[in-house]
This record gives C-alpha cells, structure tokens and sequence, in this order.
C-alpha cells in the first residue's frame, strides 16, 4: 500500500509543480477551450490564447515564488 | 508521415528527459547495490520494469481507442503541467532560489534512510533494499512513459520517442557501470530546463491541435514555441536572480 500511495503521490506531483500555477494553466486552456468551441473566431485565437497565457503564468510563478521564497 | 522537423524534438525530448530520469534512478539503485549488493538491486530493477511493462501493455492499448483530437488536447495540458513544472523549478535553480539537485548528496541520504528503515522494520535488509530498487524504477519509469507518450502519440512517433529514451537508458547504465559513482557530474540542471523548454512548447502545440488550431508553418511552430519558452525561462532566471539580490541588500 505504501508504495501505492508513493506511485499516486509521484503521480501528481509530476502534474503539479505549484497548485496556483496548475490552476492557472487549466483555467487558461478552459479558456481558451470557450474560444475554440463556444464562439465563431478563429480557433487560432484559442491558440494564441494558450501561447500567450503560459509563459505569462510561468514569468508569474517564478517571480512570486523568488519573492516569497515559496518553491 | 514522419518529418524530421517533429520528429527531431520528439526524440530529443525522449531522450534528454530520460537521461535525468535514468541518472535518478541509477543513484538509487547504486546506494541499493553499495548497501545491498548487486543481488537485491537487480530483482528490485527487474520487477520494477516488470510492473512498467505491465502498465504499459495493459493501457498502451487504450490509446488508440481515444479520438486523435481528445488525445492531443489532453497530453497537450498535461504536458504544459509537467513541462512548465520543470521549467519553472531549473529556472529558479539556475537562479539560486531553490538548491540544485546534488547526485552524491541524494546517494549519501539514500543509503542512510535505507540502513535505518531495514533496521527500524527488523526485516530481512536485502528486501527492503529490493523494494527500494524498485520502487526508484517504477517511479522514475513513469515519468520516462509519460514523456514518450507526451511526445510521441499525437503524431505516430512513439517508436523513435521511445528508442530515444532506451538510448538515455543505455548511455546511462554504460557510464554507471565503468565509474561506479553517482553521475553527479551530468548536468542535470541544464538538461531539465532544456526538456522543461521542449515540453512545454510540445504542450502549446498538442493543445492548440486539440482545440482545432491549425498552426501557422505547421510543425516548424513547434520550434518557434521551444523559442519563446527558452526566452521565458532566461528572462524568469534573470527576473529571480535580480529580486533575490533585492532580498538579500
């Protein structure tokens, strides 16, 4: 069992760097996914959507996290 | 069919990306031998690799059955997780926020924490070093699946994906078994931030393909987005180095 819990915990953690940053990412492709799927445009506006917003959030992360010192 | 100009990142990701893992993992498995012996390191890695098999065997298949679209979009996200997550962690090394990975300290607190969990668990030393072995392959094994599907499913490239990450395996394994040490000398930090770069740029394009993009140039995107993460990543290691001085006056 205990290795079970390590191979899930291992799982996520590959996923899940920073909680905020997961978050932000998912929230940017959900976005992004409205684009594509909900309205007429292009769905190359979606992909830029997901180009621009992700390293945005990554510029975010490091600097909170040099500034806090939360890693 | 294949183009070199996908296929080249597909197997040099693989590869590069394996090479960390397989360095992880061999540091285990010599703190394991050193401790142990070559016996317990051995059946630990074989069922190890036989559990990796298993998994794969068992949903490999699955794949298959998903809608192309369905699959790109969600190895898109999940390698924009598992990319930007090392990306963002090699930056902030580089820029001395968080410590750098240290093979020989990482094989010096391995061995210790072995010899006291056989000691606190009275049990016979040779399995628990076993399932140390083990579990270091199973888990490090996962990450180098999840990476060879990630760049090598949406486009057919999961042969030469993974015969880049069987290449790191033996590079790695070679080099181990002439010097015997930890290979703390392999740039790991290097190596994470240019995989951190390649996957997460995978990530933008296998979620746009997902989404129903149809990229501008096609693959040759690929590189442009592997540019703009390598200038995200430099400008995140000058950005964090800059406040950490700020911090530290």
């Amino acid at each position: 069992m205990t290795v079970l819990r390590e191979v899930a915990a291992e799982l996520i953690g590959m996923f899940v760097a920073e909680r905020r940053l997961t978050i932000a990412v998912l929230g940017i492709v959900i976005v992004a996914g409205c684009f594509a799927k909900l309205t007429d445009l292009d769905p190359l506006v979606a992909g830029i959507v997901v180009l621009v917003g992700c390293p945005t959030l990554l510029i975010e992360s490091i600097w909170r996290a040099a500034r806090h010192g939360v890693t | 069919m294949m183009t070199w100009s996908i296929a080249a990142p597909a197997v040099t990701a693989a590869f590069l990306a394996s090479l960390v893992e397989v360095v992880e993992a061999f540091t285990i498995l010599l703190a394991v031998a050193t401790l142990r012996g070559w016996r317990p390191a051995a059946w630990g890695t074989t069922a190890g690799l036989a559990l990796l098999a298993a998994i794969v065997l068992l949903l490999g298949p699955l794949l298959d059955r998903i809608p192309i679209h369905s699959l790109q979009l969600a190895i898109g996200i999940l390698l924009l997780l598992f990319g930007m997550g090392w990306l963002r962690k090699a930056s902030l090394r580089a820029a001395g926020i968080v410590p750098l990975h240290d093979e020989d300290a990482v094989f010096a607190a391995e061995t210790a924490q072995l010899d006291q969990q056989a000691r606190r668990q009275q049990r016979n030393l040779d399995w628990v070093a076993g399932i140390g072995a083990m579990k270091a392959v199973l888990l490090e094994g996962l990450e180098v699946v999840f990476i060879v599907i990630a760049v090598g499913a949406g486009r057919g490239l999961l042969m030469p994906a993974s015969l880049g990450a069987l290449a790191a395996g033996v590079l790695v394994l070679g080099a181990g078994a002439v010097i015997h040490r930890p290979l703390s000398r392999v740039p790991e930090n290097a190596l994470k931030f240019g995989v951190g770069v390649m996957l997460s740029a995978f990530g933008v394009f296998w979620t746009g393909e997902g989404l129903g993009v149809a990229w501008p140039g096609e693959d040759i995107a690929l590189l442009l987005f592997a540019v703009l993460f390598l200038a995200t990543g430099l400008v995140g290691v000058t950005l964090a180095r800059r406040i950490d001085m700020e911090v530290m006056q």
